[in-house]
């Protein structure tokens, strides 16, 4: 009994021993990526995308989202490779991606916030704006084929014209065009809504440069020569007859202003629309990063001008460049790197309104104490 | 006489899809088949066109079908003899055994495209090398998916014996050992291959979709994917045909095999 006893008390000596060295091997386990995570305040973005590409630790979703996050990585000199990134932020989390693409009213709202779906970080992250670095590629907006707008000049003019009175209106109540964009159902909780428009309202007036935006939805040749030119850089195609119609594509192969310019014009007088049933593909699912539209559609813009829009929500691996190609919808909002890749594959797309006048992707990193 | 229509017989069997598939082709790239289908040539491109940069681009291509076949292979192989492993832990424990293997079949309703971003996160401090740690994860995909279709065959071959056979063995005064290893084991071969013929084309498709969720980019799947979104559906179409090509070489070099491992078996 008494041997019983010293033996058990040595076995629960050891066993303290092996149960501290085990706490004290996962403390120090924690604290490794704890110290390796994070940059310091003041450190240059070269700094910061050299450290991270030279970990293989930058991230981006891909599929057509990454020309700018390759334009970044060249511009400091590094291998144009980046970790596909998932739709959530739990790569960023867990420092699997030291420096991960976020939107700015999307991702970023969601990695700073607190509310449902976010992750609490606050002012301890920072991000890299692609405008900033001179690498932004214009993202959303409004798109038709050639084709369907050359045959519908009058459709097209009144679509863009009420569209873009949608923005303004969003633009000067984003937490109105929150609210009603959330009535039409909405992925996410009604204050990540409320955020995504008040970043959404900043990348429609404000152009890559940073100066205020003189109307709503124009084309700004210079910020689109800007995202032809990376495209050109950056878009790598297999297809060796759809790779030299990229390297031919001019401005005037993917955009076209007159039906803004005349819309908009002083004392335009809209003719009556060749089709008036028009539907719109957007590029992802219901959210403020479309409020326009569904603001031009509850505030009655549309059926003013005439037409019966039906706004058709995206998601996943949607391809609204074909949607609008095969005619299954009359327009689309996309990126224009994306319309770039496409009629560089063969599809005759055009832009008439360019909604968002700056790039919102910014690559988001960790802050270190 | 009968010598020579078994002659036929064979040959035929081999020359009727192939002459079907040259049928197809045909009107495919005359374009009869897009006025019957009402596609156009942009998302239905012609095959000399998906030949075209087959051939253009064949070392990036085999670079992708390095990384799939890689990861298919391996995901079958570890599945495959995971899978045989528990259909002998059931066939020597019998009692819970196939209660059990009913219950692994349940594994196989999983779509991969649950569990694939699933293993992503579980994998991750499997290798600093994102090239490393992604092919970890995609080659378990495909080891959950090839495991159960083994697992239920091996468990058979090893259990449905001949009749009789057990009570030889017995009446030999052979041990437990000698009847799995002469017995059990030889009489489950033939259910290794009926398992590999369900999991050869499985592990292919497994492998496919597992590349749209990994973080390193690489991969005919990953391509495939990538080419859609772009609107670059030559390219996409390409990588679909590398795909088909890569699923029927490996269903072949199983008949193959089968048919040289399986030689005077009844």
């Amino acid at each position: 009994m008494r041997n019983g006893n010293v033996n058990w008390n040595g076995n629960r000596n050891r066993l303290m021993a092996v149960v501290a060295l085990v706490l004290s091997l996962m403390v120090a386990l924690a604290a490794v990526p704890a110290m390796a995570a994070g940059y310091a305040p003041d450190a240059t973005a070269e700094t910061i995308v050299k450290d991270a590409a030279s970990q293989g630790k930058v991230g981006n979703w891909g599929l057509g989202n990454e020309y700018e996050v390759q334009a970044l990585l060249s511009k400091y000199g590094q291998p144009a490779t980046y970790l596909s990134q998932a739709f959530d932020m739990d790569g960023f989390d867990d420092d699997s991606i030291l420096l991960a693409s976020a939107m700015t009213y999307n991702e970023l709202g969601l990695v700073k916030n607190s509310y449902q779906g976010g992750y609490g970080y606050g002012d301890a992250v920072k991000y890299i704006d692609m405008n900033d670095e001179g690498v932004a590629m214009l993202e959303d907006n409004i798109f038709t084929t050639a084709a369907f707008a050359a045959a519908n000049p009058n459709t097209v003019k009144a679509f863009v014209a009420a569209s873009v009175k949608g923005w303004a209106y969003a633009c000067q109540n984003p937490a109105e065009a929150a609210e009603i964009v959330y009535q039409y159902g909405s992925s996410v909780s009604s204050e990540h809504q409320a955020y995504m428009a008040e970043e959404v309202k900043k990348l429609v007036e404000t152009d890559t440069q940073g100066n205020p935006v003189t109307a709503y939805g124009k084309i700004d040749d210079a910020a689109m020569q800007q995202t032809l030119d990376l495209a050109k850089t950056y878009i790598k195609l297999t297809d060796s007859v759809a790779a030299e119609k990229l390297a031919s594509l001019t401005l005037d192969d993917i955009r076209d202003s007159s039906y803004f310019d005349a819309a908009t014009a002083e004392g335009a007088v809209p003719g009556a629309p060749e089709k008036t049933d028009v539907t719109i593909q957007l590029k992802w699912l219901p959210q403020a990063q479309f409020m326009g539209y569904y603001v031009a559609l509850s505030k009655g813009y549309y059926s003013d001008a005439g037409l019966n829009v039906t706004i058709v929500p995206g998601g996943g691996d949607i391809s609204e460049t074909t949607a609008v190609y095969t005619g299954q919808v009359d327009f689309g909002v996309t990126w224009v790197s994306n319309l770039i890749a496409a009629n560089a594959g063969g599809m005759g797309l055009t832009e008439v309104a360019q909604i968002f006048q700056r790039s919102g992707l910014v690559l988001v990193y960790k802050v270190s104490e | 006489m009968n010598k020579q229509s078994n002659a036929w017989d064979q040959i035929s069997t081999f020359l009727y899809p192939v002459a079907f598939g040259a049928l197809f082709v045909v009107l495919w790239q005359t374009g009869l088949l897009h006025r019957l289908l009402g596609a156009d040539t942009f998302t239905l491109p012609l095959p000399g066109r998906i030949f075209t940069i087959i051939e253009e681009n064949t070392p990036a291509i085999m670079g992708n079908v390095r990384a799939t076949l890689t990861v298919a292979l391996g995901g079958l192989a570890l599945g495959s003899l995971i899978g045989y492993l528990l259909g002998v832990l059931a066939a020597l424990f019998s009692k819970w055994g196939k209660g059990g293997l009913t219950l692994a079949s349940a594994f196989n309703a999983i779509p991969i495209i649950a569990i694939a971003p699933i293993l992503n996160n579980l994998t991750k401090d499997f290798s600093t090398d994102a090239n490393i740690r992604s092919m970890f994860a995609k080659i378990l995909v495909v080891t959950v998916t090839s495991m159960v279709a083994m697992s239920v065959n091996a468990y058979r071959g090893l259990t449905e014996l001949k009749p009789f056979s057990l009570d030889l063995m017995r009446s030999c005064a052979a041990s437990g050992r000698q009847i799995f290893f002469k017995l059990r084991v030889p009489n489950s071969v033939p259910f290794i291959f009926t398992a590999l013929r369900v999991s050869v084309p499985g592990c292919i498709i497994s492998a496919l979709v597992s590349e749209y969720f990994a973080e390193y980019i690489v991969g005919v799947g990953r391509q495939i994917r990538e080419n859609i979104v772009l609107a670059q559906y030559a390219t996409a179409w390409a990588y679909i045909v590398v795909a088909c090509a890569m699923g029927i070489a490996l269903y072949a070099a199983l008949l193959i095999s089968e048919r040289i491992l399986l030689k005077g078996r009844g």
